[in-house]
């Protein structure tokens, strides 16, 4: 039979931000460990949250484990019997320990050899028996960004329960009855004051709403328990509160004309949050002095958005309206007191930020310098005055040898000396998100030019690596090659510094946001002609050894330098994955030049790799390949370049007419391919020609012998596959491609070749 | 932080505990013009050890006691763990916003002077300013009413000039004069707090051990000290307060168990 098994954790208010990832995961995790405890699921666990509740129901759950079959393994057969046939005293022994005959047990193989064993038929328990300990185990799943202890400890033997807040009730109802469940709290803490918990059929409505708010609510099922609280003022569906403030949100702006630009991912972000910081979305609105519009946009919506949670409104013309919409927890008849005290709150942010502000622009970003001094970027890198020193000599090297753009050299040197002054200004002390952005405004309050401004204003972006992240040429205007050569300086700098100091991610851990800069560096390098109009494109490596140049242990621990190059390829990998291109395609063109990619070369192979790999002549040749370059591996990279320096040369040690032939398309094909290399462009003509080498070397392998007996002609034929697999490799890894053939799944080959 | 905060969160004995206590935070000095910052603040703090489970509860209905009507706000907990590099300390918990001001931060510690807190304790810390604006309804800190016909400005105007003055280093001395004097101080503090906590008069010591915290508060917010050797301020500071926890459960535990 199957009854409904509903569970509400209740908190202590848990922080908005991890409830949605907490949510999901206790009832993926209810289900694992009910399928362990073998309770079969009719219905899928469903799972809500509040900031003060964990909520998971099952509509039909069994009410009793399926039943198990167990084979217990007993004596040795050849144990068993005497020579008379006669059980032994093991056997007799061990079918008495289970209460059955001799005659009963059956005989099995094992690796070990033919053994008697029991066969046990186990029937399931009751559902209602097992859930304690399979919520045990899901309390112990659930994962949160900090724990923290609160005195609490379970009876599954592994003692001490560390949870994201203080759990304070427990509604654990199985086909309408409470199931027994107890959180203990330990010796050193347990008093009056602090006591076990138990599971109960109560739950509470909202902390502060109704009339007898805080008093427990008796529930029977999932129904009834979702029918009473929502009459106690507790939305329990994310989605419905957000739908909830999203729709008063825009009714709001409706009456004042203006817009909640709900596209952006800022905005976006925050209706998410605070509908995670409620029970009970209400709207609220507010207002404040128009003087404040004065201050800088950027200002207005940090101190609103970032500070308050509250919303900004845009009028009929998209500037600021002198309006906000906060997002309450309470009853709309209290909308008139608590908008009045968020004015209040407000107003006095926005004076302290017309302090700043006003304080601010009266210092030189130039005059801040020194003080930059003080101001620590990691303990073995120095000061922020020392990153300044080297971005802006990075970003000088940068603008002048990659991007050939002298002529703006001073003012990237400017920006990049200049890129971390605000984080010495008052606002940026303050408000910690604006720092870049009020360095570039300051900096236009100080009339200096656009390609300075703007490269320290954007300087901290691009922080995704989608093509429309921004900033867009657009907002770059003249600002974008000093605004590129600035970005790359210093998140080149960051990671490759702190790399070089044993600051590296690992697992989910990155403290320093590394990944993130790598994909700015990415971002910036693939789309640089669009949004610079520069065609450079540099290797991974060239970038890094420059930025390297100040760092001790990139020359004396070659392992930094592999870490960051294998970091960086994983991030280019994942960059251009992200970006919708086959992984295999990602996975030849990255494979073939290894931490010598060229970014934006690699993005112009795989713009038209997908032209090729349909091809029946490609498939062909890719399947070829794969045999070439597991051939070429015989022949190592040294013995290769002496027998090509030898005489005499390749033409005249190879007989078989297909092998002339091969070697003959290979010299033919080969100028035009690495022209195209040379060129950077136009990677269609290199693939179209690479493609035709596919007939070529099929009649090769079927008609030659590669590993011939004569080690003269069998280094000669490999120096002609080590030729082509160079040759090719300059393109793509197109081994990487290969289809298995008929199933068409995907060949995971890597590493299996030219180790 | 008041050693009857720091020192009784440590150990096992049961411990609650209230009291007014100012906290001058140097970097906040606005010379008395800003209407919210202050170098000098009040707050009222409870330290409730082991950790009630009603604490949430006791605390709201304080503020009932106070005459706020939470059920005619919007209180909330929001996320605000807090942390003192200097001592050790760090807690979970949240800053509590009534309608969108932050009133109070309340915390249950998990460590203090470098020790893994069993029990844990409740800390809430009423930021008294905060409440008696909201109270009072007033925009400006220094209009607060102190006690009827006395507003907060005639009390605390010219502390707050003051102690500005002091701090931002507007002073008859030169900048490197003044740096070299909190230097010394806190040399001298540092090492007499040493020689304390070798006579295990562990109070004593953390007071000393304040003092030296305020030192290179005023150093830091005066621009006095560089890069490593901030870094190299707050370790010695750590190492005083983490030295202090251990002398005091050593200690003090070992005397309340003799008792």
């Amino acid at each position: 039979m199957e009854r409904e098994l509903l569970i509400e954790i209740g908190c202590e208010e848990l922080p908005a931000a991890w409830l949605p990832k907490v949510t999901l995961e206790f009832a993926r995790q209810l289900e694992v460990r009910l399928n362990e405890a073998r309770i079969p699921n009719g219905s899928p666990p469903e799972a809500f949250s509040t900031p003060r509740r964990l909520v998971v129901t099952v509509a039909k759950l069994a009410d009793h484990q399926s039943d198990v079959e167990e084979l217990i393994t007993g004596p040795a057969v050849a144990a068993a019997y005497t020579s008379d046939g006669a059980p032994t005293k093991a056997a007799t022994g061990f079918a008495r320990k289970h209460d059955s005959e001799v005659s009963e047990l059956i005989e099995i193989d094992t690796p070990k050899g033919r053994y008697l064993a029991y066969s046990r038929h186990q029937a399931g328990a009751a559902s209602t028996a097992v859930l304690p300990a399979v919520l045990a185990a899901t309390l112990r799943d659930l994962s949160f960004p900090k724990q923290m202890q609160w005195d609490a400890a379970l009876d599954d033997g592994r003692g001490e329960l560390m949870f994201g807040r203080p759990i304070r009730w427990i509604l654990f109802l199985f086909g309408g009855q409470v199931v027994p469940f107890e959180i203990g709290r330990t010796t050193l803490a347990e008093g009056i004051d602090v006591e076990a918990l138990q599971s109960s059929n109560f739950t509470y409505g909202h902390r502060f709403l109704g009339k007898r708010a805080s008093e427990p609510v008796k529930v029977k099922s999932i129904a009834d328990y979702r029918a009473k609280v929502g009459e106690r003022f507790v939305v329990l569906d994310h989605a419905e509160r957000r739908q909830k403030v999203q729709k008063a949100l825009l009714a709001r702006a409706e009456e004042h004309s203006g817009s909640v630009d709900l596209a952006s991912p800022s905005v976006s972000a925050l209706l998410e949050e605070v509908s995670d910081l409620v029970e009970w979305p209400q709207v609220v609105e507010g207002r404040f002095d128009e003087t404040f519009l004065e201050l800088p946009r950027e200002v207005l919506t940090t101190t609103m958005m970032h500070h308050q949670h509250f919303f900004p409104l845009a009028g009929p013309g998209q500037s600021l309206l002198p309006v906000f919409l906060a997002v309450t927890n309470t009853a709309k008849s209290n909308s008139e007191r608590v908008s009045r005290n968020a004015e209040r709150v407000i107003a006095a942010r926005l004076r302290d930020a017309r302090f700043f502000w006003e304080a601010d622009r009266e210092i030189l970003l130039e005059s801040r310098l020194t003080r930059l001094d003080t101001l620590l970027f990691h303990k073995s890198l120095g000061s922020y005055r020392e990153k300044s020193e080297r971005i802006e000599k990075l970003a000088g090297w940068i603008v002048d040898k990659i991007f050939n753009r002298n002529d703006v050299r001073p003012d990237t040197c400017k920006a990049a000396r200049l890129a971390k002054a605000d984080l010495v200004t008052e606002m940026v002390g303050e408000f910690g998100e604006l720092q870049g952005i009020m360095g570039g405004i300051y900096a236009l309050e100080h009339q200096l030019p656009e390609p300075v401004w703007k490269a320290i204003y954007y300087h901290y972006l691009p922080v995704s690596p989608e093509p429309g992240a921004r900033p867009t040429a657009t907002d770059l205007g003249t600002g974008a090659v000093t605004w590129a050569a600035v970005a790359l300086a210093d998140k080149l700098d960051t990671i490759v510094g702190l790399f070089s100091v044993g600051e590296r991610p690992t697992g989910s851990r990155d403290p320093f946001g590394l990944r993130r800069q790598a994909h700015g560096i990415f971002k910036i390098l693939l789309d640089l002609p669009e949004l610079t109009g520069l065609t450079a494109r540099p290797s991974c490596d060239d970038l890094l050894a420059a930025a390297a140049l100040p760092f001790e242990s990139w020359k004396t621990d070659a392992n930094v330098k592999e870490a960051v190059s294998t970091f960086m390829l994983e991030r280019l990998h994942y960059v251009l994955d992200q970006r919708g291109h086959d992984i295999r395609n990602v996975r030849a063109v990255i494979r073939a030049t290894g931490s010598e990619v060229k970014p934006l070369e690699a993005r112009g192979k795989l713009e038209v790799l997908p032209e090729f790999t349909e091809s029946s002549e490609f498939k062909q040749l890719a399947m070829a390949f794969k045999r070439v370059r597991n051939i070429a591996c015989d022949l190592s990279d040294t013995d290769y370049e002496k027998a090509e320096q030898s005489r005499p040369d390749l033409g005249s040690l190879l007989t078989e007419d297909a092998e002339r032939h091969l070697l003959a398309e290979i010299e033919a094909r080969q100028p035009i391919i690495e022209d195209v290399i040379d060129a950077g462009e136009d990677f269609r003509r290199g693939f179209t020609e690479a493609a035709k080498f596919g007939p070529t070397v099929n009649r090769f392998f079927s008609e030659v012998f590669v590993m011939a007996d004569d080690p003269v002609v069998r280094v000669a034929r490999l120096r002609l596959m080590k030729r082509l697999e160079r040759l090719i490799l300059q393109l793509a890894d197109i081994s990487e491609i290969v289809v298995e053939s008929g199933e068409g799944s995907v060949s995971h080959l890597t590493g299996d070749v030219g180790k | 932080m008041h050693p009857e905060t720091f020192l009784r969160v440590l150990g096992s004995s049961p411990w609650r505990v209230a009291y007014v206590q100012p906290s001058r935070r140097p970097a906040d000095g606005r010379f008395g013009e800003n209407p919210n910052r202050l170098f000098k603040h009040h707050q009222f703090q409870v330290l409730l050890k082991p950790s009630p489970d009603q604490s949430q509860q006791l605390f709201l209905e304080s503020l009932d006691a106070c005459g706020i009507n939470c059920a005619a706000h919007d209180v909330r907990f929001e996320e605000d763990n807090w942390e003192s590099p200097t001592l050790g300390a760090w807690g979970i918990g949240w800053q509590v916003m009534l309608d969108g001001q932050e009133i109070t931060q309340f915390t249950y510690f998990q460590q203090a002077g470098g020790q893994v807190l069993s029990p844990v304790s409740t800390e809430i810390t009423y930021g008294l300013e905060r409440i008696a604006m909201l109270l009072q309804r007033v925009d400006n800190v220094f209009d607060i009413e102190w006690s009827p016909g006395v507003k907060y400005g005639s009390v605390r105007l010219q502390e707050e000039v003051e102690q500005s003055k002091y701090v931002f280093g507007r002073v008859d001395q030169s900048p490197e004069d003044f740096a070299s004097f909190h230097r010394g101080l806190f040399e001298q503090y540092e090492a007499f707090a040493q020689m304390l906590l070798k006579t295990r008069l562990v109070i004593p010591a953390l007071d000393y051990c304040l003092k030296c915290s305020h030192i290179f508060n005023i150093l830091d917010a005066s621009s006095g000290i560089g890069v490593a050797e901030r870094t190299a301020y707050i370790l010695r500071v750590r190492k005083l307060a983490v030295a202090i926890a251990r002398a005091y459960v050593d200690n003090g535990e070992v005397n309340e168990a003799g008792d």
